[in-house]
């Protein structure tokens, strides 16, 4: 046996013998609650949980779409049905433009037509709290997932930078030659797990997060950035030129993001015999857009490579990247409406022009 | 360049990193005295015992983020309430291996804090941080 599910309607109208009439047409079908006014639909409506409400148009004290725009803000939830005359079309046409009425039924109704209209709220009904379940599923599930990414930034990386740490002991010592090239190996590896995990969650904030907008001064985030860089590596020189002069809002994250991975990139990918190891930044920022030039001298980029680098997991064959980095700078771009184009030949080296919009 | 004159107190609830960190700044050589915590609130009875000592104040705090029960954020709500002339007297860099922009951000905003250095702690970089505040630091 299929149990069909109770549906409560509320019912109210000032005229008793429409109660009645209601009343007996439709209680096998529904939980039937009825009220003479709307003072009186109101308390029922604050004890019972209710899917649909009619209520008649003309009613001494109130109408029913004025009964319904009150209702809507504290019961925002049952479907509302306005019963009415010809009369009052204009009322009407404005309650069910403004979304407070769902549907109306002309008096005297019709009752297939008045027993269809109430199936088809309570289907709404039910729609509308499916959505609204399902909606807090995905919270509840976004919320696990982000403490789960946390915790891969905390637990999961915590023990392999002490690897890390342990091993620059070693170096401290000088232990690292003392079992042959070990040391070295683990490094690596250590090194290679640990910027993984940082793509990883690099990766993973960019989809998820929303842009935010903040106050991007270029020339103290690209500064912050090539000290970072060239703390193991002081052999390449930064040229940067940055202009400046009007406030640009943007996504701070998406923005260190993306120069990170270029900078990073820039000085990783120089030539080993290049005596003038260079990298020009130059930035122009106005009321529209920031406009980023970095160019290097570097070992460039093969032709038949550069319309694949903004794709995930792509790696030159010669060399050991992660196939992640421009990827990301693509991915990140693109949640701020930027755009990135690349020109290279292996004697110059290679130039990325980024533009990203000013959102102020 | 600083010497072996100053006390610096490290707040670690991992004991690896706190056997570790030590190592690396003893091998360094920039402070004369370790104090080694295993909790902030370790941490805070220390400074607490010898409030009344300015010779056992610590000159620099290495701070963890990420601990059980009294974490780093929590640490410093209670760390700055110590009397202004302990607070002047002392600096404070957080050290963790935290990639959460929140966390970073949090940090950098807090003005009792003068930098969040990343794990792993490399000397040079705590040296460069020791010679940017060797005048307040009186070392």
């Amino acid at each position: 046996m299929i149990s069909t599910p109770t549906v409560r309607v509320l019912y109210i109208d000032d005229e008793e013998n429409n109660l009645q009439a209601f009343r007996a047409s439709f209680r096998r079908q529904y939980e039937i609650y009825t009220a003479i006014s709307a003072a009186e639909g109101l308390l029922i409506l604050q004890n019972v949980d209710i899917h649909v409400i009619i209520a008649d148009q003309k009613m001494p004290n109130t109408t029913g779409v004025e009964f319904f725009k009150g209702v809507v803000k504290t019961h925002p939830d049952p479907i509302r049905i306005l019963l009415t005359g010809y009369t009052d079309i204009e009322a009407l046409a404005d309650a069910i433009n403004h979304g407070d009425v769902y549907r109306y039924i002309t008096k005297p109704w019709n009752d297939l037509e008045l027993h269809n209209s109430i199936k088809n709220a309570y289907d709404a009904y039910k729609g509308r709290m499916d959505l609204r379940n399902k909606m807090t599923e995905l919270e509840k599930t976004n919320d696990e997932l982000n403490r789960f990414i946390y915790s891969i930034s905390h637990e999961l990386r915590a023990p392999l930078v002490s690897v890390i740490g342990i091993i620059n002991l070693v170096k401290m010592e000088g232990l690292y030659d003392s079992s042959g090239e070990y040391w070295g190996l683990i490094e690596t590896c250590s090194n290679k797990l640990d910027y993984y995990i940082q793509k990883t969650l690099q990766y993973y904030k960019n989809t998820k997060d929303v842009p935010d907008h903040s106050e991007i001064n270029f020339g103290l985030i690209i500064q912050e950035l090539i000290d970072l860089h060239t703390y193991s590596d002081k052999d390449t020189k930064f040229n940067v030129v940055i202009n400046q002069n009007v406030k640009f809002i943007s996504d701070a994250f998406r923005i260190e993001v993306i120069l990170s991975n270029l900078i990073s990139n820039a000085i990783k990918y120089q030539k080993t015999n290049e005596p003038n190891k260079t990298v020009n930044i130059e930035v122009d920022v106005n009321e529209h857009k920031a406009s980023i030039n970095i160019n290097d001298n570097g070992m460039g980029i093969l032709k038949e490579h550069l319309e694949k680098i903004f794709m995930q997991f792509f790696k030159g064959k010669m060399h050991h990247g992660s196939g992640l980095g421009l990827f990301i700078v693509k991915e990140a771009l693109d949640k701020i409406n930027g755009t990135i184009n690349v020109s290279s030949n292996i004697e110059d080296g290679t130039t990325f022009k980024i533009t990203i919009p000013n959102a102020k | 360049m600083p010497n072996k004159t100053g006390k610096v107190l490290l707040i670690d609830d991992n004991d690896i990193d706190l056997k570790i960190n030590y190592k690396i700044i003893n091998l360094s050589g920039f402070f004369q005295e370790i104090i080694l915590c295993q909790s902030g609130s370790e941490g805070i009875d220390y400074i607490n015992k010898n409030l009344d000592e300015p010779n056992s104040w610590p000159d620099f705090i290495l701070l963890d983020i990420q601990m059980p029960e009294m974490d780093g954020f929590e640490f410093l709500e209670i760390y700055k309430n110590f009397p202004r002339p302990f607070l002047d007297h002392c600096r404070l860099a957080i050290l963790s291996s935290t990639l959460d922009f929140g966390d970073i951000k949090k940090a950098e905003a807090n003005p009792l804090v003068i930098k969040l250095l990343k794990k792993p702690l490399y000397p040079n970089e705590l040296q460069e941080l020791l010679n940017k505040h060797s005048m307040l630091l009186g070392i």
